[in-house]
């Protein structure tokens, strides 16, 4: 075979896979640029009305309570985000550094939260939270969706901590840096990214929830944007329009920041998964 | 394999200061992230399996009478639960096999310089991104009977329109799709940072020895990928057991019963037929089918990563 056929090959081979894997995208796209009278005509528009863009965004943002919706979900991902980065930090830390008795058992530990169904860990969730009144409360989701998301970080800062090599922090201590300020003044600024990459996977996870928030959240004021949106899968009362204009508005700061930290966020999943 | 668990040895090697304090420290620096596991998900699993065992209604959810293996032989003779263990298997295989299969495409495509590689690359983590709900909207919306672009598209090519979310014969194929869709970049970005690590010799080597492109990666590329899409095959087994939102969103476990995954049973059975202990008895067998398909795999991996070493 010759390389220009290779390579001709392959650029059509990219050209069909983008084309599918984008298409979604941007139809979520177009669809937010048309009246429901055109999505609805029996015609197909293929091409986006990029004049009614702003428009459909802003009846988006007043049609719907979109803006509270959001401002839900950040409170919900920052607060996953700090509270899950405060603990595998710490934990990364002793698995990356210690072999202490009951390690593997803590590393299986985190990783058996992979395989389990939040359906099946709703109710008696459900029962705990009503006990300590943490239903329709936003605080609650921080606290059931940091049990999925902190293990995911652990993963990630302990990869990013086994390419420290110890010299460095042992020349730290002869140096005079006290041992309690090795990890926050050492160790955390050299792997800065991955902690944002952390940060960004944690935060996501909080943005995108759905299952706990669609069960522990009734008062719709208290409704995250993934309820919220949810709420209008299979509604055909709220324009279409409007509905894919605020979802695009959901979708954008995900994508964005994933696409700053996809790589490192790869390695640590797939390393931590390798070696428990 | 763990050579950077190793890297700690620095630390540990006994010191003359060595004391009770070393050793402790570890158990301190995990003490946050293990109490709140065991709170957060040790303790309503617990939970779980006892409701299992009882017969819970949401209604009265501390009014549930212990009654033994009920819930369990109850399940295993009702055809609905096997058929949705049945649904559970070939969702998971599909969407699997599909995402190994279309992420290590695009990963071998995208691997290399050619123009266009960052957008290339970019475009194709999107799916990743994108949150699940956003993506239940959009499929939604092109899957619509009516008005979807995909019937659209069909009729325009002679192909007539079907009924992806609302024909049973079809809602299984459309959710797996969307699913494949939303996942198969994970697959994708871990191949090709794997990829990177095959030295470029080997593939200089294959390619004097006149091996073509299929060929040198059948040879050269894969046994380097072996161990990697191994984890990557489990990691997709494990979520795809318990995926929820892209079914639930899509088609609540319908037209009758065609998407019915185990995970969307459970939820089912605990939120709308108010079963809280039936319920709980699916959720475990879900998770004993997840725990068997690990072990297996770690019993997989040590074998072939043994032969792979002789």
């Amino acid at each position: 075979m010759t390389s220009r056929l290779g390579s001709v090959m392959r650029g059509l081979g990219v050209t069909v896979l983008v084309a599918l894997a984008g298409f979604p995208i941007y139809w979520l796209f177009t669809t937010a640029t048309h009246t429901t009278g055109e999505l609805f005509g029996g015609h197909v528009h293929l091409l986006p009305d990029l004049g009614r863009f702003a428009t459909s965004m802003r009846d988006a943002a007043s049609g719907v309570p979109m803006l509270r919706w959001l401002t839900n979900s950040a409170v919900v991902a920052f607060g996953t985000t700090l509270l899950s980065l405060a603990m595998a930090i710490l934990a990364a830390y002793a698995l990356s550094r210690y072999r202490f008795r009951g390690k593997g058992v803590f590393g299986f530990a985190l990783f058996a939260t992979q395989m389990l169904p939040e359906a099946l860990l709703v109710v008696p969730l459900y029962s705990i939270f009503l006990t300590f009144g943490l239903l329709d409360n936003l605080g609650g989701l921080v606290l059931s969706d940091t049990a999925f998301a902190m293990p995911v970080a652990v993963w990630i800062l302990k990869s990013a901590m086994d390419g420290v090599p110890p010299e460095i922090e042992e020349s730290a201590r002869v140096d005079g840096c006290p041992r309690y300020a090795i990890l926050p003044q050492i160790v955390l600024p050299l792997i800065a990214p991955s902690i944002a990459a952390a940060a960004v996977i944690t935060f996501f996870d909080g943005w995108n929830e759905y299952l706990f928030a669609n069960t522990f959240i009734t008062d719709e004021r208290k409704w995250p944007a993934s309820k919220g949106l949810a709420s209008f899968v299979g509604e055909f009362v709220t324009p279409l329009n409007h509905v894919m204009a605020a979802a695009l508005i959901f979708t954008l700061p995900a994508i964005v920041f994933f696409l700053f930290v996809q790589r490192r966020i790869v390695s640590g999943l797939t390393a931590g998964s390798v070696k428990g | 394999m763990d050579i950077p668990a190793k890297a700690g040895t620095g630390v540990e090697a006994p010191k003359p200061r060595a004391h009770r304090g070393r050793r402790l420290a570890p158990y301190l620096f995990i003490a946050a992230a293990a109490v709140y596991l065991l709170l957060l998900t040790g303790a309503p699993l617990l939970d779980g399996v006892w409701l299992s065992f009882t017969d819970t209604q949401l209604l009265n959810p501390t009014g549930g009478v212990y009654t033994g293996t009920g819930n369990y032989s109850s399940l295993f003779s009702d055809s609905a639960f096997v058929h949705s263990l049945l649904i559970t298997v070939i969702y998971s295989a599909a969407t699997v096999i599909g995402a190994l299969v279309v992420g290590t495409t695009a990963a071998v495509a995208i691997n290399g310089a050619f123009r266009g590689r960052a957008l290339a690359r970019a475009i194709l983590t999107f799916p990743w991104a994108v949150p699940t709900v956003a993506a239940a909207l959009i499929f939604a919306w092109i899957y619509n009977k009516d008005s979807g672009v995909l019937n659209h598209a069909l009729s325009g090519a002679g192909l007539g329109g079907r009924g992806w979310l609302v024909d049973p014969t079809w809602s299984l194929f459309a959710v797996t799709l969307a699913s494949v869709w939303k996942v198969f970049p994970f697959v994708m970005l871990v191949v090709l940072a794997a990829l990177q690590s095959v030295p470029d010799e080997l593939y200089e080597a294959a390619r004097v020895d006149g091996a073509d492109a299929l060929n040198r990666f059948r040879t050269v590329a894969l046994p380097f990928l072996m161990p990697t899409l191994r984890v990557t095959a489990l990691l997709m087994t494990i979520w795809s057991f318990r995926r929820f939102e892209v079914i639930w969103l899509l088609t609540q476990g319908g037209p009758v019963d065609s998407t019915n995954a185990l995970v969307i049973n459970v939820y089912r059975e605990a939120f709308v037929n108010s079963d809280l202990g039936r319920s709980a008895a699916m959720g475990v067998v879900g998770l004993v089918l997840s725990t068997i398909v690990t072990v297996i795999f770690f019993y997989v991996d040590r074998g072939a990563a043994r032969k792979e070493a002789l």
